[in-house]
C-alpha cells in the first residue's frame, strides 16, 4: 500500500529527486519500529521517449526501462537481450531487444552514454518487465555523456499527452 | 484504422541472405518515409526460399556443432534477429515478409501477430483446410502439427514474417525441434487436403485475406532484386 502511494506521489512531486539514498519510512514508531525501505529511483523524475522508453537520472547515471504502454503492447516477454556493460551508445541507437509472442522488439537508448550495469534479474526472469516495468523490471543503467539530452525528453505529463494523441 | 496501401513484391525463389538484406533496405525506406510525413510505402514481400535453417535472437541455444550438422543436409544456416526459435524454410513454402509501419495499422506487436494468424486462418478456410487453430505457442496449427510459423522483428517497422507450408518436403523438419517445441509435429496444406497444393495456388487466397484483415489496398509492383 505504502509502496503504491509512493509511486503516485512521485508523479505529483516531479522535482523531488534530491537523493539516491534509500528512503526509510517508519510506521508505528511507538510499537514495533517496522521499517520499509524504497529505492529512491522511485522518486527520481522519469523522462520518456516517443519509442516508449523511460529514463530516470541520478548523479549522471540514467536508469532505463520500457513504459507500461510498451510492456502491454508487447505482451508476455520471454527473453531480454540487454546491452553489455561498458558498451557505448548514441542517443536512440539500438542497444538490445525484448522477445514476446514470437516477435523481437528493438530497444533504443534514450540518451547517449556508457553502460554501467544491466539488470540480471530480468535476464533470468523476463516477466519482471511485465510485472514491474518502472521498478524491478528496469533494464540497464548508463553514465550520460550528453546530459543535456535529458531536457529534450518528455516529462510524465507530456508523455501522457503523447499517448493520448497517438491513439487518435 | 484508415485504409492503407501495401505494395506487394514477388521475389520468386531466392536464397535467404539477399532477401534479408533487402528487407532491411525496405524497412529503412519505410522508416524514412514515416519520418518525412510521406506515405510509408508499406511493402509485402513474397518469396520462396532455397532450403535454409534459421534461428531467432536466442541463437545461443544452437551450437556450432548443430550448425555444422544442419549445413551437412545441404541447407543454408543463419542466425537472425527475429523472435522465435529454430525453423526451416524451403521450396513449397509461401514466405511472406510484411515490412509495415505498425502504428499505421495498430497499437502493437501483439495485435500484429494475431492479425497474421487470422490472415492464415482465413486463407486456410478458403482452401478447405479443416480444424486449423491458433495456439498459445503462436502460429497456426492443425491438431498438434504446425502449418504456419511466425517470427517477427521490430515494434515500429516490422521485418521477417511468416512461413506457410504448402507442399514443402516435411522431412527437412526431422533434423530440428521446430520452434523449440518437443512433442509437436509439422504439416502442410497438401498433407491436410491429400493433394498437391502449390504456393501459386495458395497465394491469391493469402493476398485476399491479408487485404481484408489489414484493411488495406494491395498494389502489385514488378521489380526483381539481384541474387547476392
Amino acid at each position: 500500500m505504502a509502496r503504491l502511494l509512493l509511486h503516485g506521489v512521485g508523479s505529483l512531486l516531479p522535482r523531488l529527486s534530491a537523493s539516491h539514498h534509500l528512503y526509510t519510512v517508519t510506521l508505528l514508531p511507538h510499537t514495533l519500529h517496522r521499517h520499509f525501505t524504497y529505492a529512491a529511483t522511485l522518486l527520481a523524475e522519469r523522462k520518456y521517449t516517443e519509442k516508449h522508453e523511460w529514463v530516470a537520472v541520478e548523479d549522471n547515471i540514467g536508469t532505463i526501462g520500457i513504459t507500461n504502454y510498451a510492456q502491454e503492447s508487447l505482451g508476455d516477454i520471454v527473453y531480454a537481450q540487454l546491452p553489455e556493460v561498458d558498451a557505448e551508445y548514441e542517443q536512440m541507437e539500438e542497444c538490445g531487444a525484448l522477445e514476446s509472442v514470437k516477435a523481437a522488439s528493438e530497444l533504443y537508448s534514450p540518451v547517449s552514454g556508457k553502460v554501467t550495469a544491466v539488470n540480471t534479474a530480468v535476464e533470468d526472469q523476463p516477466s519482471l518487465i511485465n510485472q514491474s516495468c518502472y521498478d524491478e523490471g528496469w533494464l540497464f543503467k548508463l553514465e550520460l555523456t550528453v546530459p543535456a539530452e535529458i531536457d529534450e525528453l518528455m516529462d510524465e505529463d507530456a508523455y501522457k499527452k503523447f499517448l493520448k494523441e497517438s491513439e487518435q | 484504422m484508415a485504409s492503407s496501401i501495401v505494395y506487394v513484391q514477388k521475389l520468386g525463389r531466392m536464397r535467404y541472405l539477399p532477401t534479408w538484406e533487402y528487407q532491411k533496405i525496405i524497412a529503412e525506406r519505410v522508416q524514412k518515409n514515416v519520418k518525412c510525413g510521406k506515405d510509408p510505402q508499406h511493402t509485402l514481400l513474397l518469396v520462396e526460399h532455397q532450403p535454409v535453417y534459421t534461428t531467432g535472437i536466442r541463437e545461443y541455444e544452437y551450437s556450432a556443432e548443430v550448425e555444422t550438422r544442419l549445413k551437412a543436409t545441404g541447407a543454408d544456416f543463419h542466425r537472425t534477429n527475429r523472435g522465435g526459435l529454430i525453423t526451416f524454410h524451403g521450396p513449397g513454402q509461401l514466405i511472406a515478409y510484411p515490412i509495415v509501419h505498425l502504428k499505421s495499422f495498430t497499437s502493437g506487436i501483439k495485435w500484429y501477430v494475431c492479425a497474421l494468424e487470422q490472415t492464415i486462418m482465413h486463407t486456410l478456410e478458403s482452401l478447405g483446410v479443416v480444424g486449423a487453430h491458433r495456439s498459445p505457442h503462436t502460429g497456426v496449427w492443425v491438431g498438434e502439427n504446425k502449418l504456419c510459423a511466425i517470427g517477427i522483428q521490430g515494434r515500429h517497422v516490422t521485418t521477417h514474417g511468416l512461413a506457410l507450408n504448402c507442399n514443402v518436403d516435411l522431412q527437412w523438419y526431422d533434423h530440428i525441434v521446430p520452434c523449440g517445441l518437443v512433442d509437436k509435429g509439422t504439416t502442410s496444406i497438401s498433407k491436410e487436403l491429400s493433394r498437391d497444393v502449390t504456393v501459386d495456388e495458395v497465394e491469391p487466397y493469402f493476398l485476399k485475406s491479408f487485404s481484408e484483415i489489414f484493411q488495406c489496398q494491395l498494389i502489385m509492383i514488378d521489380k526483381k532484386i539481384d541474387e547476392g
